[in-house]
């Protein structure tokens, strides 16, 4: 039995939007109404997620903001903030809400911008995703969030003998990806040579293994498991997990394992009663190519330690075993933090339905998908599929 | 800085950040130990990590370790002068802590001991390590 339903899908292109958040968010969540066939006098409840808008726009209290731009107003709604697992989380509230009889029909959707259309420059930026590490254990070490993925790739790379070539090859084949993607931040193909070339941002990490800063939003409707079969093409959500780890990282039993992951995972798989096994493709939070290593490895779709290998074998390339990152990922369709959690809901929905287009993936009806927030500090990991 | 330096200054019965900042500015490392389950944190909790027992006493953390993950960081937050500075998670033994690096470069398994601090971000103390001789 499905625990909600995805019956509607809508998201920007990732990408640079000289647009105010609120029209930024109606632009996915109008195309999510107008899929599912629903008015916003149907849709009883918005979860919404905007993780920096205080930060970067100098905006609060978006969510009625976002409501009213989009007809809903009068309706109840919650933001969430989870650092790059906002999204995600404002999901798993949702499935929550109309697995419980709570609402029957309800928007989840998030919004960001984090591109110099903000006013924000670099330098700026890094600052204030820094402000996801520890305020007071970590950020005076001037710690990045480069620097945070850096750190745990680098002890996987001690461990198992990752490379940076290897890590170039998840670059390549996302922005392979992504150039098939007409709403991905990047459409341009790279190379292991050019990757190598770049500059360092935080060793291991040169400038093509960071995802960009991107705009942009993504947006769902979801019902629940008794309506879905009114509705065309519903996409059943049959798991959610979610879990927390240690903050600081330095505090981590062991911190290049992601625990969060690997605990979502195994929440997720049981609710829907699959396996690693069972999942025909994936959407991993590959903020930086390490974090892609690390999570192929957490949802146990490669073996531990082979994350690397994998990707550089063509494992985990869209004609690959296990297809991962098929949009692009966070590294060539882009980051725009609070929508990246709900813009993988609308990826598996659409490969689900067989709707994605040219980079559709031949014969998939399960996915997952895992976003996370902070140091993996916090995971949400998805479970989709066709409806039987 | 010996063991014997430090045995007569007196540990605060509950850590708070503002303790173990105040004895990062002294050259010294405070972490918890749980009275419940024996797990033992780097820097202050309100409840043990592990266990989530608030037990907790303050210890004095050693001072050398070896180097348990690094990263040379190019792109810095604002207000941060420099590039190119090392940052690593240090293996105490017990417990583990961030820190800035300074002098030469360490890499994983390196030995490293407290050098300072660094207080450059806005009031609040990093420990610095360097490496062992
Ligand atoms: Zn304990």
């Amino acid at each position: 039995m499905a625990r909600a339903s995805v019956v509607g899908a809508g998201m920007t292109k990732f990408g640079v939007h000289d647009t105010p958040l609120q029209e930024l968010f109606g632009d996915a969540a109008f195309e999510a109404f107008d899929d599912a066939g629903v008015g916003p006098d149907e849709v009883e409840a918005l979860y919404f997620g905007n993780a920096m808008g205080g930060q970067t726009e100098n905006v609060t209290h978006l969510g009625p903001q976002c409501a009213t731009h989009v007809g809903m107003a009068g309706k109840p709604v919650q933001r969430y903030e989870d650092a790059c697992a906002t999204s995600a989380n404002a999901f798993k509230n949702a499935v929550e809400a109309v697995e419980s009889g709570r609402h029957d029909v309800v928007l989840v959707g998030g919004v960001e911008r984090c591109t110099p259309e903000t006013g924000k420059d670099t330098d700026e930026m890094t600052r204030i995703f820094a402000s996801a590490s520890h305020r007071q254990y970590e950020q005076p070490t001037g710690l990045t969030f480069p620097g945070v993925f850096a750190l745990l790739t680098k002890r996987h790379m001690h461990e198992h003998g990752t490379t940076e070539e290897q890590l170039a090859e998840v670059a390549v084949k996302n922005h392979g990806h992504g150039s098939l993607n007409p709403k991905a931040h990047f459409g341009k193909e790279t190379t292991v040579e050019e990757a190598l070339d770049g500059p360092v941002v935080a060793d291991p990490f040169r400038l093509m293994d960071c995802c960009p800063f991107s705009d942009g939003a993504a947006a769902v409707v979801l019902v629940s498991d008794d309506l879905a079969d009114s509705f065309d093409a519903p996409v059943d959500v049959t798991g959610v997990g979610h879990a927390t780890d240690i903050v600081p990282l330095a505090d981590k039993e062991t911190p290049h394992v992601t625990k969060a992951a690997r605990d979502a995972a195994r929440q997720a798989y049981e609710q829907a009663g699959v396996s690693a096994d069972d999942v025909d493709f994936a959407e991993v939070h590959d903020c930086f190519t390490g974090a892609e290593v690390l999570a192929s490895e957490a949802l146990g779709l490669v073996e531990d330690g082979q994350g690397g290998v994998a990707a550089a074998e063509g494992r985990t390339s869209r004609d690959g075993d296990i297809p991962i990152n098929a949009s692009g990922g966070l590294k060539a369709k882009g980051h725009p933090i609070g929508a990246t959690g709900a813009a993988q809901i609308v990826e598996l929905t659409e490969q689900v339905r067989g709707e994605a287009g040219e980079h559709q993936l031949d014969g998939v009806s399960r996915g997952v998908a895992h976003n996370l927030g902070g140091d993996a500090a916090t995971t949400v990991v998805s479970v989709m599929e066709a409806r039987a | 800085m010996s063991t014997q330096d430090t045995e007569d200054i007196e540990l605060p019965e509950s850590l708070s950040y503002h303790d173990w900042a105040a004895a990062v500015r002294e050259d010294r490392l405070l972490g918890q130990e749980c009275g419940d389950c024996g797990h033992v944190s780097g820097v202050p909790s309100g409840a043990c990590q592990e266990c989530g027992g608030r037990d907790l006493t303050t210890v004095e953390l050693p001072t050398t370790g070896e180097v348990y993950s690094e990263t040379t960081i190019n792109v810095p937050p604002e207000q941060f002068e420099e590039r190119g500075y090392q940052v690593a998670v240090v293996d105490l033994g017990d417990a583990r802590v961030m820190v800035r690096i300074e002098g030469d470069h360490v890499d994983i398994g390196g030995d490293v001991v407290l050098s300072g601090h660094i207080d450059t971000d806005d009031d609040h103390p990093a420990p610095t390590f360097e490496p062992a001789e």
